[in-house]
């Protein structure tokens, strides 16, 4: 009869009372019975299990107690007292650890203003296996116990040397012996289930084979007790690419093609970054902006090579068309994202040049000559120029080789602008009388480079 | 007697205007934004948007206008336009603009832009005009040469197949460039054509003798 009391107080707590506990299972809700099985533990493991308080009523209940009495056991929860309100959950870790063999238990005690739920947790500590880790690889107690794996090239697998011993005086019996997880796997090993004599060793070797660049995780299962495996994989370096350019000298103002090749194929898929950079001889400026990829117009393409392959493609395509800009100095690509084997940095350069003219013209104004002049100046030292105004035989029209010096403007000119060394320059020269006879300009336009001459017919 | 001249230039007075960013004209680029192109052949710099939504662009040596839906847009400011893209001919500052949707011819001068009472049939693909002539391409005139696009030029015709650029001059003498999926060409400046070929936008430099293709920055995958 006492016994039948003892049951019926202790059983349905869920169903009747307002406060009702729960075993989480992930995010599913498992009633709690007069009983809390944890399991098997090994010694000096911990296990934990989540439990729920629910309110199920319409008034908030204030626990008051809250506790999980017996050796070994402990609770994690808020500082008490602390309110559930109504349809509200509290959720604690129940935790348990110990380091004798025995049968253990505890009274898991929830005392409220509403209600009070008991129940009893039970524990059973086991001798387990042990586990002892070689190099390369190392393990760590946790929790959880974990076995890191370091970090491995693809393709080629990574092998862990491993011990089991039983530290009891009697035979075990391993029914759990499991490696989970993409790229690791029981390379040597005997299959579940197994003996281990009191006292003796087993080896055993788990791998680890990943076949992309990247983290990974799995879990060796011994019994009771989960390790964690971990491992990183990294890409071969790729074989130093080879960045080659179409054919002809390098020149300011130029459309250039590059284009980028293995000397031997790539180990694996790879892709990585292909950038440029500036740098000028002038100290006028800083660099030239006009120097870059014209696919985006920015100086960082993508490029990728298939494994088995020694053909790059740049953004997508198998070459990629830069500018030189209009600044002599050197333009320095580079590979980032990726490692390779040997610096495949390129570095061209620009050299200065003369005064480059695209397009000049010569028109007539009443009182006026005008010269157009659109070009650019690589070594930003333009400005002293001569202009010689010809009749329609070629000879000069007096007074002859007229001088002009715009080094200031033009300097002040690049200075402001940073966008390289173009410019359009207009010049006009008052003059008086019938310019009907004058039939064309001789221009010499200097920079640090050299003179240009030219000569422009009026229009 | 010419020797002793008729003529005196100031030696000393000669005044130079300014010194700027050499212009190449403008293109409407892969977001319908109207960006300025400046610099030098194969020095291109692309500046920032000066206008969105625009369809249509052309620019002469003398002035630039673009296109949105209702709006013909100038350096001057903007004024109402029929609805849809357009195809501009120029002569100095004036041009003469087709709108296709409405198949309505205007002529635009002064900053205004007034219509006129003219009626083709047919797709137009381009018009030039002359010191005292307008010149229509039209898809049906081209049918034999390409179903691409076409651009009058003054002294010349720049047209696409499927794999090529052809600048046909005055006199049927051709230069070609191989360039495949052109899909329209505009006057882009004075000595430019722009050319787009998917998201890539290139510039032919036609002025004679100096006939080149080159790659815009930008605007290409």
């Amino acid at each position: 009869m006492k016994g039948i009391l003892i049951l019926t107080l202790l059983l349905p707590f869920a169903a009747h009372a307002q406060l009702a506990l729960y075993l989480m299972n992930g995010s599913t809700e498992i009633p709690v019975g007069p009983a809390l099985n944890m399991g098997q533990v090994a010694a000096g493991d911990t296990v934990s299990m989540r439990i729920r308080i629910r309110n199920t009523g319409a008034s908030t209940a204030n626990i008051t107690r809250y506790s999980a009495d017996g050796a070994g056991f402990s609770i994690d929860r808020p500082s008490l007292p602390f309110p559930v309100g109504p349809g509200s959950v509290q959720d604690a870790l129940l935790n348990f650890s110990a380091s004798n063999p025995a049968i253990y238990s505890a009274s898991l005690q929830v005392t409220s203003s509403v209600n009070s739920l008991s129940t009893i947790a039970v524990a059973t500590v086991v001798i387990g296996p042990v586990l002892t880790v070689f190099p390369a690889c190392t393990g760590s107690d946790g929790p959880p116990p974990a076995i890191d794996f370091g970090r491995a090239q693809t393709g080629q697998p990574r092998l862990c040397n491993l011990y089991l011993r039983n530290p009891s005086a009697q035979e075990m019996t391993i029914s759990t012996f499991q490696v989970a997880g993409a790229a690791f796997q029981l390379s040597s090993g005997p299959k579940p289930p197994f003996k281990i004599a009191a006292g003796e060793t087993m080896a055993f070797v788990v791998g680890f084979s990943p076949n992309a660049a990247g983290s990974y995780t799995g879990a060796l299962a011994i019994e009771t007790r989960t390790y964690v495996l971990n491992g990183a994989a990294f890409d071969p370096p790729l074989p130093k690419p080879l960045l080659e350019f179409d054919s002809g000298s390098f020149q300011s103002s130029q459309q250039r093609r590059l284009t980028m090749r293995l000397a031997t194929a790539a180990p694996a898929k790879a892709s990585g970054f292909v950038n440029l950079a500036f740098l000028p001889d002038t100290t006028l400026v800083t660099d030239d902006s006009a120097v870059v990829f014209l696919a985006t117009g920015t100086r960082t393409l993508p490029f990728s090579v298939a494994a088995g392959s020694t053909q790059i493609t740049i953004g997508g395509q198998t070459s990629a068309m830069f500018q030189t800009g209009t600044s002599s100095g050197r333009i320095r690509f580079t590979i980032s994202g990726i490692s390779t084997d040997g610096d495949p940095t390129t570095v061209l350069t620009i050299p200065a040049s003369l005064l480059s003219l695209d397009t000049t013209t010569a028109t007539r104004r009443t009182g006026n000559l005008d010269i157009q002049a659109i070009g650019f100046d690589n070594t930003y030292s333009a400005g002293a120029m001569v202009f010689t105004f010809l009749d329609t035989s070629g000879q000069a029209v007096p007074p002859g080789a007229i001088l002009a010096d715009f080094t200031q403007a033009f300097r002040a000119f690049f200075s402001k602008t940073q966008t390289g060394s173009t410019f359009q320059v207009r010049v006009s020269f008052p003059v008086t009388g019938d310019t009907s006879g004058i039939a064309a300009v001789e221009m010499k336009l200097s920079n640090g480079a050299g003179t240009t001459t030219t000569r422009v017919a009026f229009q | 007697m010419k020797r002793i001249l008729p003529v005196f230039i100031a030696v000393c007075a000669w005044s130079q205007s300014g010194i700027e960013v050499p212009s190449v004209g403008m293109i409407v680029d892969a977001a319908g934004n109207l960006r300025t192109v400046q610099g030098v052949a194969g020095n291109f710099l692309l500046g920032p948007a000066m206008a969105s939504g625009v369809l249509s662009a052309a620019c002469s040596e003398q002035l630039c206008l673009a296109k949105t839906n209702s709006k013909i847009l100038s350096a001057t400011g903007e004024v109402d336009a029929p609805p849809g893209p357009a195809v501009f001919g120029w002569h100095g500052e004036t041009a003469v603009i087709f709108f296709p949707e409405s198949r309505a011819f205007a002529r635009w001068s002064d900053n205004t832009l007034q219509p006129f009472d003219w009626t083709v049939e047919g797709e137009v693909l381009s018009i030039h005009l002359g010191d005292d002539s307008i010149e229509i391409a039209l898809r049906t005139d081209w049918a034999a040469e390409t179903d691409g696009a076409v651009l009058l030029l003054p002294k010349g015709v720049l047209f696409a197949t499927q794999e090529e650029l052809i600048l046909r001059r005055a006199g049927r003498s051709e230069l070609r460039f191989e360039l495949a999926g052109a899909e329209a060409i505009t006057p882009m400046g004075p000595n430019y054509s722009a050319i787009r070929a998917g998201a890539a936008i290139y510039a032919l430099r036609t002025e004679p003798g100096h006939e080149q293709l080159f790659l815009l920055p930008g605007g290409s995958p």
